[in-house]
């Protein structure tokens, strides 16, 4: 399967010259961009390592792409690697893109749970298979 | 840049590509804010010149490599390399050698670390800030601390210079500082001497110069010189010039500054109603106080040690 | 003049005020054309057209005093009341531009004269009594200013654009979602997969329709059970968050509430009401959202009757407005593109409405006043009704990216079935971001980008194939009355 996560993930796999591109859009807006990578891609799983700090005196993407391949160098091919741009403006103060660059050579994907409980009712929870058996840093 | 269409590209008109990269104004603002560095600006004009036909050659395919920009500066204090190297920025980003065109300056501090591991985080934060455009180094010597063999300038060298070979289209490096310790520098590190591909040597101001930049520098805070002032300028340059710690342009610029608190602290003195003309005449007495004329040196606040060019 | 011949002069007007009888309103200190409006009045601006004969002045005099403090005739009570600040203040009748026998009111209310935090005073208010009185031929509330220090009295949106985008994990890019078609007769079941297909073909959000309630054909629970089932599957079919805006509107309050916690049990990030629960049902319910993570959709259901017609009625940014005060996270404001009204530039003022901060006057987007917000939550604008991936240029040029759109026949429509739909329009709206981001000319490139983008998604190609002529041509009716000089020649 193919997580679906971030902003373009219904594109083909972006190259770098298109990755670069985005995050000159990003900075052009006056955003931080940060690096974060996981072996766990729960839905729910917020929290992405990150891979050093949001850059936020960056001018040119070429600067981001620098530590994109950084990370690379540790994680590709293992882990999910997106890209995720900070706004600091007033009354926004959040993520205003986010997108996967990077994803394992293979996406198990996730098991949905079914607990029957009172009446007709479900409890769900959602595992993703990465996760199961094998503890962070060696799953994929 | 624009690619050329089929049509017009069997020739390419030099001059007309000069024009359109909008260099002619960068040049004339150089000649208008510098005075003097006639071999600087020569050298500008020539590498200049140098990476216009380069494009004109990469667009028939005659050349495939892109050129290494790393450049060095050399000069004493004040010799107006930190300006040339904005305007140098200029002049790439106008040609299209790199993107955006901004100037990082920095120095060792900057670059280097205080403990383990805290050196490459600093210089690659520095080298993304500079990604686009210009990376100054000045004193870039200072990197290079032979003496003391755990000195973690070498780690930022060793970054420095994967980034100088490997990231050529992302950004230029300029090392700049005293010719002599540069040279020394460059013997000691080969590596950068073989990526650096272009040296401008900044000259020492003739007392002439020191005086028209002075002008200058009166001309734009809206102050004039009275005759007998003009005189005083004149031997103060002579005898600062000859002096320690002398740093070209900065030194002329910190005398006037002294000179105007004299100034004021003459009219507030004076204890008489100030008229236009005296609010922007400096007089004589207001340079002829400095220490400079009873032997002394003249720096406020006083010398640490030799201050950064 | 002595003091004592001061106050006596002052002391016969008073009684000339009060004399018992009729008295013109322009004369009972409801029509004060010097008046400067306070920072903390609530300003209303009034579309009046009055009866043939009547002065455009008294009649607009009449509606500050019909929508505070007068009744028909002079009455002596008045005087045991600060009266001079409890009545609204008329303080500027204007000609309506090229529509003879119309006239804009401005009208100021004291800050005194509304319960905080309550819509139903609010409107009870202004649009209580006055729009049937007899001297008036039409009347419409255009617009109104609501200064900070009543702004501040309600809680707004439960969960408001960015913390919604932070739920979801979506970013960057408008949402998507449909409506699940036929409205009504599916079963529980079969309603259940259309979500299915929808939600793991890519859209984030489907969307019960306003009367989805619980029918004979699927009561609420079955409703609530098999889309459930469906979010959770697709949800861990696609790594995605996802969600289906389950209609908790019901004839009680009791019952919605009973509606919305199964909601809530079954883990649904989002539930939705109608417009015609009420305003203090939609305020009930956004403290209910507020307290329980919920994100809250408003289908403006019946707006329609009220919104459409120019001379009579509350316009939709009014509507806009207090919806955003009450504290929904959705709302419907209209497409400009698609099957139902909207003129571009009134629909650009709600979707500023929704979303911005602070509203600057703006005469050709319809809005009359500088509206500040004071950090309010950002209210997502939805926008939806015949849409399809073959305007995704057009709509994110107009629209911009905080905003639902929701193609249901554009889904659910496709020739290839449902997962192609939602992938087709899933495609197009990634696709189109991008090339926006890349500083492409969407507008003029848009039908470009998305047949590139066809390249690489059968699915695209054929919903670009089956929809590319659809359009909805016809002239709106609610358009601005002042009209930016650049764009005659448009």
């Amino acid at each position: 399967m193919r997580i679906t996560q971030g902003a373009f993930s219904f594109l083909p796999d972006l190259t770098d010259e298109q990755i670069a591109k985005q995050i000159q859009y990003c900075i052009d807006k006056g955003w931080a961009v940060n690096i974060e990578f996981t072996d766990d891609p729960h839905p729910r799983n917020t929290y992405w390592e990150m891979w050093g700090m949001p850059m936020f005196d960056v001018k040119d993407a070429a600067g981001v792409l620098f530590e994109l391949n950084e990370c690379r160098k540790t994680y590709g091919g293992r882990n999910y690697i997106r890209v995720t741009a900070f706004d600091s403006t007033h009354t926004w103060e959040s993520v205003r893109l986010s997108f996967i660059t990077d994803r394992p050579a293979e996406e198990p994907g996730f098991a949905l749970d079914r607990q029957e409980v009172d009446g007709r009712n479900v409890r769900y929870t959602t595992r993703s298979y990465a996760a199961m058996s094998r503890p962070e840093g060696a799953r994929y | 840049m624009d690619a050329p269409t089929k049509t017009t590209s069997d020739a390419v008109d030099l001059q007309a590509e000069f024009t359109a990269s909008g260099l002619a104004d960068v040049f004339d603002e150089l000649d208008r804010d510098l005075v003097g560095l006639v071999p600087v600006k020569l050298r500008l004009r020539e590498i200049a010149a140098l990476l216009l036909v380069d494009r004109a050659r990469a667009r028939f395919g005659l050349s495939a490599i892109s050129p290494t920009l790393h450049m060095s500066f050399t000069g004493n204090p004040g010799t107006g390399k930190t300006t040339v190297a904005l305007r140098m920025a200029e002049i790439l980003h106008r040609l299209g050698y790199v993107r955006k065109g901004h100037l990082v300056t920095v120095t060792r501090d900057d670059l280097v670390g205080q403990y383990i591991g805290h050196t490459a985080p600093k210089t690659k934060e520095i080298l993304k800030k500079a990604m686009g455009g210009v990376l100054f180094i000045d004193e870039a010597y200072y990197l290079y601390r032979p003496e003391n063999e755990r000195d973690y300038g070498q780690e930022a060298i060793e970054i420095l210079l994967q980034v100088m070979e490997n990231q050529r289209d992302d950004l230029v490096v300029i090392l700049a500082g005293y010719g002599d310790r540069m040279e020394r520098f460059f013997t000691a590190n080969p590596g950068f001497r073989s990526r650096v591909a272009h040296h401008i040597d900044f000259p020492d101001y003739s007392e002439r110069e020191l005086y028209a930049i002075g002008g200058r520098i009166l001309d734009g805070m809206n102050y004039t010189l009275s005759p007998e002032a003009e005189e005083a300028l004149t031997r103060y340059i002579a005898i600062r010039a000859k002096q320690p710690h002398f740093a070209n342009g900065r030194s002329i610029r910190n005398a006037l500054d002294r000179a105007r608190l004299r100034q004021a602290n003459r009219l507030f003195a004076s204890g008489r109603p100030v008229t236009v003309e005296d609010l922007t005449t400096i007089a004589a007495e207001d340079i002829l106080a400095s220490r400079v004329f009873s032997g002394g040196i003249d720096s406020y606040p006083p010398i640490r040690t030799e201050s950064a060019a | 003049m002595t003091t004592t011949a001061l106050e006596t002069k002052t002391a016969e007007k008073k009684r000339d005020r009060y004399s018992a009888g009729v008295m013109e309103y322009r004369k009972m200190g409801y029509w004060q054309p010097d008046y400067e409006p306070k920072d903390t009045d609530v300003i209303a601006l009034f579309r009046v057209t009055p009866q043939d004969g009547v002065d455009p002045i008294e009649a607009s005099a009449a509606v500050a005093g019909e929508s505070s403090t007068a009744t028909w005739t002079v009455v002596w009570t008045d005087r045991l009341t600060a009266c001079d600040k409890y009545r609204a203040k008329c303080y500027r009748v204007d000609p309506v531009p090229n529509t003879p026998g119309s006239w804009f009111a401005y009208i100021a209310y004291d800050l005194d004269l509304f319960e905080n935090g309550s819509i139903a005073n609010l409107s009870a208010s202004i649009i209580g009594n006055v729009f049937g009185f007899k001297p008036l031929k039409a009347l419409r509330l255009e617009d109104m200013r609501l200064p900070v220090a009543y702004v501040k009295t309600f809680d707004g949106p439960a969960t408001g654009i960015v913390v919604e985008r932070e739920r979801l994990d979506k970013f960057g890019r408008p949402l998507l979602g449909a409506t699940v078609k036929p409205k009504l007769g599916l079963s529980g079941r079969n309603y259940g997969r259309v979500v299915y297909e929808a939600l793991k073909g890519g859209l984030d959000f489907t969307k019960d329709d306003e009367n989805i309630n619980s029918q004979p054909f699927m009561h609420w629970r079955e409703r609530f059970l098999y889309c459930m089932e469906a979010v959770n599957k697709a949800q861990a079919a696609t790594g995605e968050v996802k969600g289906t805006y389950l209609n908790v509107t019901a004839g009680t309050m009791e019952d919605m509430y009973e509606r919305a916690e199964f909601a809530k049990q079954l883990g649904s990030n989002i539930i939705m009401i109608d417009l015609v629960i009420g305003y203090t049902a939609i305020q009930s319910m956004s403290k209910w959202a507020r307290r329980n993570d919920m994100i809250l959709h408003l289908h403006r259901a019946g707006h329609s009757t009220y919104t459409r017609q120019k001379s009579h009625g509350v316009s939709f940014r009014v509507i806009t407005k207090w919806m955003r005060l009450a504290g929904v996270d959705h709302i419907h404001a209209g497409t400009v593109v698609g099957k139902l009204e909207g003129d571009p530039y009134t629909t650009k003022g709600y979707y500023d409405l929704c979303r911005e901060d602070f509203v600057p006057q703006n005469l050709a987007h319809g809005i009359f006043f500088d509206q500040p917000w004071a950090s309010t939550r950002k209210l997502m604008p939805v926008a939806s009704g015949g849409i399809h991936a073959g305007q995704m240029h057009q709509l994110i040029d107009l629209l911009g990216e905080d905003v639902v759109l929701q193609f249901g026949g554009g889904t659910i429509g496709h020739p290839m079935g449902i997962q192609a739909g939602a992938q087709a329009n899933r495609v197009a709206l990634e696709a189109m971001i991008f090339a926006r981001n890349e500083g492409r000319d969407i507008l003029s490139e848009g039908p470009e980008i998305l047949k590139a983008a066809a390249r690489h998604c059968m699915p695209l190609k054929q919903a670009l194939d089956t929809w590319k002529d659809v359009t909805f041509n016809y002239t709106s009716t609610d358009t601005p009355d002042f009209v930016p000089q650049v764009t005659a020649a448009e």
